[in-house]
This record gives structure tokens, C-alpha cells and sequence, in this order.
């Protein structure tokens, strides 16, 4: 407690008490949802904001059992962490090689991977649905992750070329005259020292496929092939929407998310306190 | 250090059984072709048996039984398992029924929300993986599929069985008709109609519905005056208003199939009028209008906050179901007219078509009939708050009094129509007026500008 | 060393997988989705080729125009509210002693959160009835229809919009950035201090300057991600009312799937992608991060 002892300057307050007000405006529209979850859809449209005196759990015994959330949850689960792994791996090669290795088409080379950031999926979602129908990739899962593996390479590549190239160059250079060879240098320093940016990119690509809907609405017709994202339309029918159910699905939905995040948040924060420059 | 150590052997495996995932992935790419066959054979057998499980259990151990029962496909706009909507939920049972039959065919729902339908049928057909059958309303949208020969028609399967046919009311396949060729079977219909809260008409002093345009803007005056919203409306979810503008067309003499042909022009007196009625109809709408979605209008009307509203009969069920109350307080009365006499009705129509890719058209028959047999379309009343295509008898006690009231408005009606944005010359043209009216009522456009849209994108799209 | 770096084998090695899945996967349905720019297409019939008849199309067609004024309206917002919000939140955070992070997770939150389901929340709290407008009534104040409004250039819904997209997506360049502060080198604002300058001239000398890379790498994800904006504005407002919301992704999307324009779809496809290089190149010109590689 002694080392506390400095005066809080006033600035600081002010700076806490903005930043709580700030995570307010974060916190309050997802309370609401966790409320009106609870809510029947009468009571949504009725009195939106008021707490309900008869919580409705059964909202999340329906979304999870009938809609099949479970199933969903177990098939995003495996499609995501397929992705996640392959897309990592074969991305920081990537970034690798065109951040660190000296050749000429390391320029146009990386363009033309982001132009796969640029196209909308809605472009490619018919040529690429009717080419794997005729190789037998669709309503299947392992299917759906080569795409979702190869439309998170663009923003892995893209960030984690960042990390290789703010890395010193010195410690590759250390690493040679110790006799490593280049495979050595990437799996054994590079890599490592890029674990802050492998945490980012990870997130975003677990977190943007898990939430993905069009190419797997497309590419999965099964219902016990269905992703999540998929069964969360399943609540949205052609004149009226049951929206208290809904909501407590995409609460079960994002929940996985947000204890994925939880973890590797601390991860990021402790890969960046070792440092990649400190190394 | 040891821990960096562990960290790069660790990652070390994973690449070495990345890259044999990898070399496996680009190996199944070349040689897929001639495995596509058995893994598609193993996903369809997945799928059967899957689907049965959890459909019925007596057809899944007959199935395997017999061993020969041939897979069809069904493509709908809704989920059966978790949707609140009563058809859906019927239409579930059907399929049940279907199947418990063991009639040598087992049928699979392949379901999307409506939003996606018509992405996921168009990426199926182009495919070569096309459902056996789908689901279409008559309009743009199965001209689509009916020019591009994707339906086929289906009169030699209707005149080989003649109690078939004839059991279906009269005119109810005239949406689904070109040339003479049926390409639609219909499984049920709901009539656009005015909902209308009695406890409020009697608290503003009216005595009787209204059946004329002029009594029904004064009775809309009198429910204000009494302090009561009149009507309560969707501007945002834009068919919503395009149901009245529709109707404000049809009681002016607005002729889409002329329009259509031609023959008519947009910037006509008549529609002028009927764009006018719609604009006078909103001043009498709730104060929300433009943001509310059509939940929350509806949600207007069975919580009484809104005397007026004009919805299809799916709304009943929905309404009964948030509160009891108001099937005792609700009645029913036909859109206005302006010439006195009963007037067209907007119908909405599902129909279910049969697509010209498929093996099986016989099963896809007995799918068709299974969906208009007595037992279906005495539900469809009784239980869902549709109306039947067939001439079925049915218990009227049973069905919702708001059915009973709707039936007894049918019996007296001119004709049908379709909505106005699924009949007029494509979907773009129906966006086109959905958006148009919005604007108008919104006050973004005028009236004039309004035409004057819509004769311009004829112009350059219909009419060329 | 240089050898070593240069080893044709290593190259193949590092960067076949990716070619590999890249060109299959995405690369040629591109080439197919150009080849459809130039022909009249439904996905159900045949395509038949029809020149730039397509091209000369969508530029006369005024939802066009406008969604390509709105899309880039979103891009310079995003990217002028986003760069500025993102580095001040990830500045100060920074220097947070307790509950830096637990701020920088709740910001975080919405980005590992469904944008459709964001989108769908919003809708909700900005509807008359619900949320934000209630919430003013309690204090006499009436709102404005937050999401119906379309008077004059760039109406208030766009503006709600992009409020919206830049409460989600801040967390994402804070965090980027604070990851890119993180990774400064300590010893130089130690240095700085015992020069004796001042929070902000380390902030604007050492800070800034340094953090350049990352800088090139957020405006570039913030550029691309908003011209390709597609999941907010399709479900807070089904881009209306009547187109005025419209982006190009969303009617590229309603032209090539409930219009069953496809080919037509695809040539707007193809401007968005032309688009995306351009910006692109204009993000790797104007911040040139030559000096900072090792």
C-alpha cells in the first residue's frame, strides 16, 4: 500500500471517470439484450426497458434444444479451430517470407493477397459454391473451412507482416552466426517473438468465422451440419420475428466468444509485456 | 527459456500436421473428382438417416426396412423446429405425416430464413443440386423460375387425377397459371383485411364498419377526436404500407396488368388518386409510424394502443397468441371501397412447385396432395388462421372467430389480387414501389415525383 | 545470411501453401466474378456476354452513384473518428495504472461480438418507441427517427451509422495501436523524461512517429472494412429508406440476389475492388514507412 502514497492528481480522476462513463455506453445495450432475453415478445414491444417480473427462462431452454444451438455450438467449435490453426500457420509463413526473405515478387506478392480483402464474399460465393459441388465439398464441414481458412490469409498476412517486420533485424542476424538455419530462424525466433501478433490476428480470424453467415448458409443445407450463425436466421420467420428467443440464442452464441476472448486477452496482454523488442 | 522451448516444439508439431492436413487438402482437390461420387453418397445417407431420427422414428426403421425409400427435397422459407409460426408448424406435421406413410418416399426440409431463400435456392440450382421442390409465391418471383424453365408445369399430373383437381377451390391457381400451364400447386392463402378493435369503435361512436372509402376516413376522424390512434402501421418494413397503397390503387382502378402491358401509365389520374388516399391514411397512423418494424405496429394493435389494422390473416394467430384477450375484441371488416361495391381482396398465396431437375415427380405428387388433403387444409383453418385451397369442410368453432369472419367476407368479394409489389413487372419494380411509397409517405417525395419514378424505370426497363 | 534469405527453396516453402489456397480458392472465382462483370447473367441461365454494357449501366443508375457517395462517406468517418478516437483511448489507456485492462476489454467487447447481431440491437434501442428516444422523453426531449431520416446530402442516418461502426470497431485500432505502443522501446520515453519533456511532446516526438507502421496498418484494415460495409447497414436499416443508405455492398447484394442481376452485380463488384486498390495505394504512398524497416 506504500507505494501508493503519490497524490492522485486530479487529471487522473477525471481521465477514470471518463473512461467508466465510456464503458457504460459499452455495457448498457448488452445488458438490455441479457434482459430482454428473459422477456416474452409482448413484453418486449410493451415495456422494453422494465425488468421481468416472470423471467421467461424457457427462452434459452427453446434456443438451445429446438433450434439445435447445441449442435451449432459444437460445429462452429470445430470448423472455427480447424481454421484458426491452419490459417495461423500457413500465414505466418506467408508473412514470413515476404517480410523477411529477399526476392523480387515479395511486393506484388503481397498485393496480391490482400486483393483477397478486398472482394466481397457475396462475388465469389455462386463460382465458388458450384466448384465445390462438383468435387463434393458442400454440406460439409470440412469444406466450409478451406474457404473460411483462405479468406482469413489476407488479414493474417497483412498484420503479422507487420510484427516480422518491426522485429531487429540483429536477432536473426545472431542467430545465423550461430549456425540456424532459416527454418530454425522462423519457427524458433520469429514465431515466438511474434506471439502478440499471432494472439490479434487469431482472435479476429476465430471471431469473424464464428460469426460468419453467408458462405455457410450457402454451403450447409443438414440441419446437424448447421453452424451457428446459420441457427441464429432460423428465428426470423417471414411476417413476425421472435425476438426474445433470438436474443437469448445470440446470448448463448456469443458466449463461447467472449470466454475465448477472456483468455486470450491475458495472453496478448502478457505477450506484449515480455516484449517483442526486449525479447 | 524452457518454456520458449516447449513453445516452439509444440508449434513445430502443429505445423508438420498442418502441412499434412495441407497436402491433404490440395491431394483431395485433384483427386475429389472421382471420390466426389462416395462422399456424396455418404452425406446423403448421413443426412437420411439423420433427418428421420429426429422426424419420425416408425418411417426410419421402415425405411431401413425395406431399404429402397427414395430421397426428396423440399425447399422452405422458414424453420420447422423453432419457428412461432402456426403454418410452419403445420407444415412440419405434414411432412411428418408424409413420411410415417411409408409410401416409398422420404422428404427433407432444406430451410432458410426468407432473407436467404432465393441466395441459397439460386447457388443449389447452379450447382446441378436443386431441391425436388420448392416453395413460391405466384407472382415475380415464380416468373423467375417459370421462364428460365427451372418449374415445370404440372397439368398432366392434375388431369390424371381428376378427384385431385377438383378439390380445389375455384381461381385458386390462377396466380400460378401461364398459358393454360400450372406451375404452382397452392397449400393455403391468407386475405389482407382490417383488423378492428370493437371496445374502441363503440367508444368512438361508430355503430357499423365501415364499407365505404368517405365513412372510413370519418370514422378514422371520430376514433381521433375520441382519442385513439386510428391505424397502426409499418412505414419501415415497406410491404407493410405498400398493402394499403396497394389496396388505395385497387379502389381507385388501378390496373397493374395494364400497367405492365403497357396499356396503362403510371403517371395516370388513378394512381395519383390512390397515392393521395394512401398520403390521407397516414396522417391517421400512430406517430411512430416511419420507425416502428411490422412487430411493433401489430404489437400496437393486440396491446390496444391502435384501433385499426390492416394485416394478412398469419397475424391472427400471432395476435391470439400475445393476448387472449383480443379475440373476443377483434372483428374483421373488408378494405374500403369507393364504388360501393365489395371489392377485390389481396391474397397471399404459398405454392408449392416442382422443379424440372427432379427423379422422382411421382413422389413429389404425393408430397403435393399430402399438403391439400382434408386433414392439412381442415388445419390450416382450424389451427393456423389460413384459409384452404380446397373445398374441405370444417369445423367453424374451432378456427379462430377472426377466420370465421374473414370466410364470410370471402364469400362476398369481386376478385383477388396479388400484392401490388409481387404482381407488378419484376422484384426490382416491386422494390421500386415499395420504396416509392415509402418516400412519399414520408414526405421525401411528392406525390408527383412519385409517378413520375416509377413511369421513368418503366420507361427504361418494361416498356422498351 | 543474405544466402540464406535468399534460398529459392525457402521462399517456395514459406509462401506455397498460402499461393496455393489463395489462387484456388480465391483467385480464380475473382477471375470468374470479372469475366461476369461483362455479361448478362441471372445464376440461372447461361451467361451471355454483352461487353461494358454493364458498366455504362451502373453509372447511370443514381442508387449507384448515391451508394458509392455513401460508402465513401463511411470510409473517411471511419477512418477520421476511428484514427483519432483509437489512438487517444489506446494513449491514454496506456498510462493507466489500475484497470487498464478492463477498460480496453470492455471496449474490445463489441468486436467479438456478431456485427449482425450488433446491427440488430441497434435497430432496436434506435427505434421510436424503444431506447434512445425513450430514454429523452423521460427528459422532455423528443428524438429524432434516428434511422428514417434522409434530409439533404448526407443525412443523419448515415451519421448514425457510422457512430455506430465506430462504437464497434474502435476497440480494434485501440487495440492495435496499444499493442504497437507496447512495443516501443521504454528506454527511449524514460530517455525523454530525463531530458525533461514533457507527456505530450514524448507523445507527439516519440510516440507518434514511432508508431507509423502501425498507423499504415490500421488505416489500411479501416479503408478496406468500410468500403466493404455491408452487415450494419443491411440489418439496422435494410438500406433504406428508399436506397438512401444504400453502400455498394449492400446493392450489389440486392441486385445480384433478389434482382437475379448477377452480371450486373458483378461489375459493381468490380468498381468496389478497384476501388479498394486504389485506396490501397494511396495508403501505402501517403504513409511511407521506408525509413522505420530495419
Amino acid at each position: 500500500m506504500k507505494k501508493n502514497r503519490r497524490p492522485i492528481r486530479p487529471g487522473e480522476v477525471v481521465k477514470y471517470i471518463l473512461f467508466t462513463l465510456l464503458a457504460l455506453i459499452y455495457i448498457l445495450p448488452l445488458v438490455w439484450v441479457l434482459n430482454v432475453s428473459v422477456k416474452t415478445n409482448a413484453q418486449l414491444f410493451s415495456d422494453p426497458f422494465g425488468l421481468s417480473a416472470a423471467p421467461q427462462w424457457v427462452n434459452y431452454y427453446v434456443a438451445f434444444f429446438t433450434a439445435g444451438l447445441g449442435v451449432a455450438l459444437k460445429n462452429s467449435f470445430i470448423v472455427c479451430t480447424v481454421t484458426l490453426v491452419v490459417s495461423m500457420i500457413v500465414g505466418a509463413m506467408a508473412a514470413f517470407g515476404i517480410a523477411r526473405l529477399h526476392w523480387k515478387a515479395s511486393g506484388p506478392c503481397l498485393l496480391y493477397y490482400m486483393t483477397g480483402m478486398m472482394v466481397p464474399v457475396h462475388c465469389v460465393l455462386i463460382p465458388l459454391f458450384v466448384t465445390f459441388s462438383k468435387i463434393g465439398l458442400v454440406n460439409n464441414l470440412f469444406g466450409l473451412t478451406l474457404p473460411y481458412i483462405t479468406f482469413s490469409l489476407p488479414i493474417t498476412i497483412f498484420i503479422l507482416n507487420g510484427f516480422f517486420q518491426s522485429m531487429p533485424h540483429e536477432l536473426l542476424e545472431a542467430a545465423c552466426i550461430d549456425g540456424a538455419n532459416i527454418y530454425d530462424c522462423f519457427f524458433r525466433i520469429a514465431l515466438p517473438l511474434a506471439k502478440s501478433g499471432l494472439f490479434v490476428t487469431g482472435l479476429m480470424t476465430f471471431i469473424g468465422n464464428w460469426n460468419e453467415l453467408l458462405v455457410a448458409m450457402v454451403f450447409i443445407s443438414d440441419p446437424i451440419k448447421k453452424t451457428l450463425p446459420v441457427s441464429l436466421t432460423s428465428f426470423a420467420s417471414p411476417y413476425a420475428t421472435n425476438y426474445t428467443q433470438m436474443f437469448a440464442a445470440i446470448v448463448i452464441s456469443v458466449l463461447p466468444t467472449i470466454i475465448v476472448y477472456c483468455i486470450f486477452s491475458d495472453k496478448i496482454v502478457s505477450g506484449l509485456t515480455a516484449g517483442a523488442v526486449k525479447g | 527459456m524452457s518454456m520458449k522451448k516447449a513453445m516452439s516444439v509444440l508449434l513445430t508439431a502443429a505445423l508438420a500436421s498442418s502441412m499434412l492436413v495441407g497436402c491433404g487438402s490440395s491431394a483431395s482437390t485433384g483427386t475429389a473428382a472421382a471420390t466426389s461420387a462416395a462422399a456424396a453418397a455418404t452425406s446423403t445417407a448421413a443426412a437420411t438417416s439423420a433427418a428421420a431420427a429426429t422426424s419420425a422414428a416408425a418411417a426410419a426403421t421402415s425405411a431401413a426396412a425395406s431399404g429402397d425409400v427414395k430421397e426428396l427435397t423440399w425447399m422452405f422459407w422458414d424453420d420447422l423446429d423453432t419457428s412461432t409460426d402456426l403454418i410452419t408448424q403445420l407444415y412440419k406435421k405434414n411432412i411428418d405425416r408424409f413420411n410415417a406413410e411409408n409410401n416409398g418416399y422420404h422428404v427433407t426440409a432444406i430451410t432458410t430464413s426468407l432473407d436467404d431463400y432465393y441466395t441459397k435456392l439460386n447457388a443449389l440450382i447452379a450447382a446441378n443440386q436443386a431441391p425436388d421442390m420448392i416453395t413460391l409465391s405466384p407472382g415475380t418471383y415464380m416468373d423467375v423460375y417459370q421462364q428460365s424453365a427451372e418449374i415445370q408445369p404440372l397439368n398432366s399430373y392434375l388431369d390424371a387425377n381428376a378427384d385431385w383437381k377438383n378439390s380445389f377451390s375455384s381461381g385458386m391457381m390462377d396466380g400460378s397459371t401461364y398459358d393454360g400451364q400450372i406451375y404452382g400447386i397452392p397449400t393455403n392463402f391468407a386475405a389482407a383485411c382490417c383488423y378492428y378493435n370493437k371496445d374502441m369503435f363503440t367508444k368512438a361512436g361508430i355503430t357499423e364498419v365501415p364499407a365505404d372509402w368517405d365513412t372510413f376516413v370519418a370514422d378514422c376522424d371520430k376514433l381521433k377526436a375520441a382519442g385513439f390512434t386510428p391505424i397502426t402501421c409499418s412505414e419501415s418494413t415497406a410491404w407493410c404500407l405498400s398493402m394499403i397503397a396497394g389496396y388505395c390503387m385497387n379502389r381507385n382502378g388501378v390496373d397493374y396488368d395494364k400497367l405492365n402491358a403497357g396499356t396503362a401509365h403510371w403517371t395516370d389520374d388513378n394512381v395519383l388518386s390512390g397515392i393521395n388516399d394512401m398520403v390521407t391514411l397516414t396522417k391517421y397512423f400512430q406517430d411512430t409510424a416511419l420507425g416502428d418494424s411490422n412487430d411493433q405496429a401489430t404489437a400496437n394493435f393486440y396491446n390496444e394502443q391502435a384501433a385499426i389494422l390492416v394485416q394478412g390473416s398469419w397475424a391472427i394467430a400471432q395476435m391470439n397468441g400475445a393476448n387472449s384477450d383480443i379475440q373476443s375484441k377483434c372483428g374483421v371488416f373488408s378494405f374500403p371501397t369507393k364504388d360501393g361495391s365489395a371489392g377485390d381482396m389481396i391474397v397471399k398465396c404459398d405454392n408449392i412447385s416442382m422443379m424440372s431437375t427432379t427423379k422422382n415427380p411421382e413422389g413429389v405428387i404425393k408430397f403435393m396432395q399430402t399438403f391439400t388433403d382434408d386433414t392439412a387444409q381442415k388445419a390450416t383453418v382450424e389451427e393456423c388462421g389460413k384459409l384452404p385451397v380446397t373445398n374441405v369442410q370444417y369445423d367453424a368453432s374451432k378456427a379462430p372467430s377472426q377466420c370465421q369472419d374473414i370466410t364470410n367476407i370471402l364469400k362476398n368479394i369481386k376478385g383477388s389480387i396479388g400484392f401490388y409489389n409481387e404482381q407488378v413487372y419484376n422484384t426490382e419494380a416491386g422494390d421500386l414501389f415499395d420504396n416509392t411509397m415509402v418516400s412519399v409517405a414520408m414526405g421525401d417525395m411528392t406525390p408527383e415525383d412519385g409517378q413520375k419514378a416509377l413511369e421513368d424505370w418503366y420507361t427504361a426497363n418494361a416498356w422498351k | 545470411m543474405e544466402k540464406m534469405l535468399r534460398s529459392k527453396k525457402a521462399i517456395l516453402f514459406f509462401e506455397a501453401p498460402a499461393l496455393l489456397l489463395f489462387t484456388l480458392i480465391l483467385f480464380v472465382p475473382i477471375i470468374n466474378d470479372i469475366w461476369l462483370s461483362f455479361c448478362n447473367y441471372d445464376a440461372i441461365n447461361p451467361a451471355v456476354f454483352c461487353g461494358v454494357e454493364n458498366f455504362v449501366a451502373i453509372f447511370k443508375d443514381p442508387v449507384f452513384v448515391n451508394a458509392v457517395k455513401n460508402t465513401i462517406f463511411f470510409m473517411l468517418f471511419s477512418l477520421l473518428t476511428q484514427q483519432i478516437c483509437g489512438l487517444l483511448l489506446a494513449a491514454i489507456l496506456h498510462n493507466f495504472k489500475w484497470g487498464k485492462n478492463v477498460y480496453k476489454n470492455i471496449i474490445y467487447l463489441p468486436n467479438v461480438l456478431s456485427s449482425a447481431a450488433l446491427a440488430l440491437l441497434f435497430c432496436f434501442l434506435l427505434k421510436p418507441k424503444m431506447g434512445l428516444n425513450a430514454l429523452l422523453a423521460m427528459v422532455g426531449i423528443k428524438g429524432p427517427n434516428w434511422l428514417m431520416s434522409v434530409k439533404g446530402y448526407l443525412p443523419l442516418t448515415l451519421w448514425v451509422i457510422g457512430i455506430v461502426s465506430l462504437w464497434i470497431y474502435v476497440g480494434s485500432t485501440m487495440m492495435l495501436y496499444m499493442a504497437g505502443i507496447a512495443g516501443i522501446d521504454q528506454s527511449l520515453f524514460e530517455a525523454a523524461y530525463i531530458d525533461g519533456a514533457s507527456r505530450k511532446q514524448t507523445f507527439f516526438r516519440i510516440t507518434l512517429p514511432l508508431l507509423k507502421p502501425m498507423t499504415k496498418t490500421t488505416v489500411s484494415l479501416t479503408c478496406i472494412g468500410s468500403l466493404k460495409f455491408f452487415d450494419l447497414v443491411y440489418n439496422m436499416t435494410q438500406s433504406g429508406p428508399n436506397n438512401k443508405t444504400q453502400t455498394i455492398a449492400t446493392w450489389l447484394y440486392k441486385q445480384g440476389f433478389q434482382f437475379f442481376k448477377y452480371g450486373y452485380a458483378s461489375a459493381m463488384s468490380v468498381v468496389l475492388l478497384i476501388l479498394c486498390l486504389v485506396t490501397t495505394l494511396i495508403v501505402n504512398v501517403s504513409i511511407n514507412t521506408k525509413e522505420f524497416e530495419g
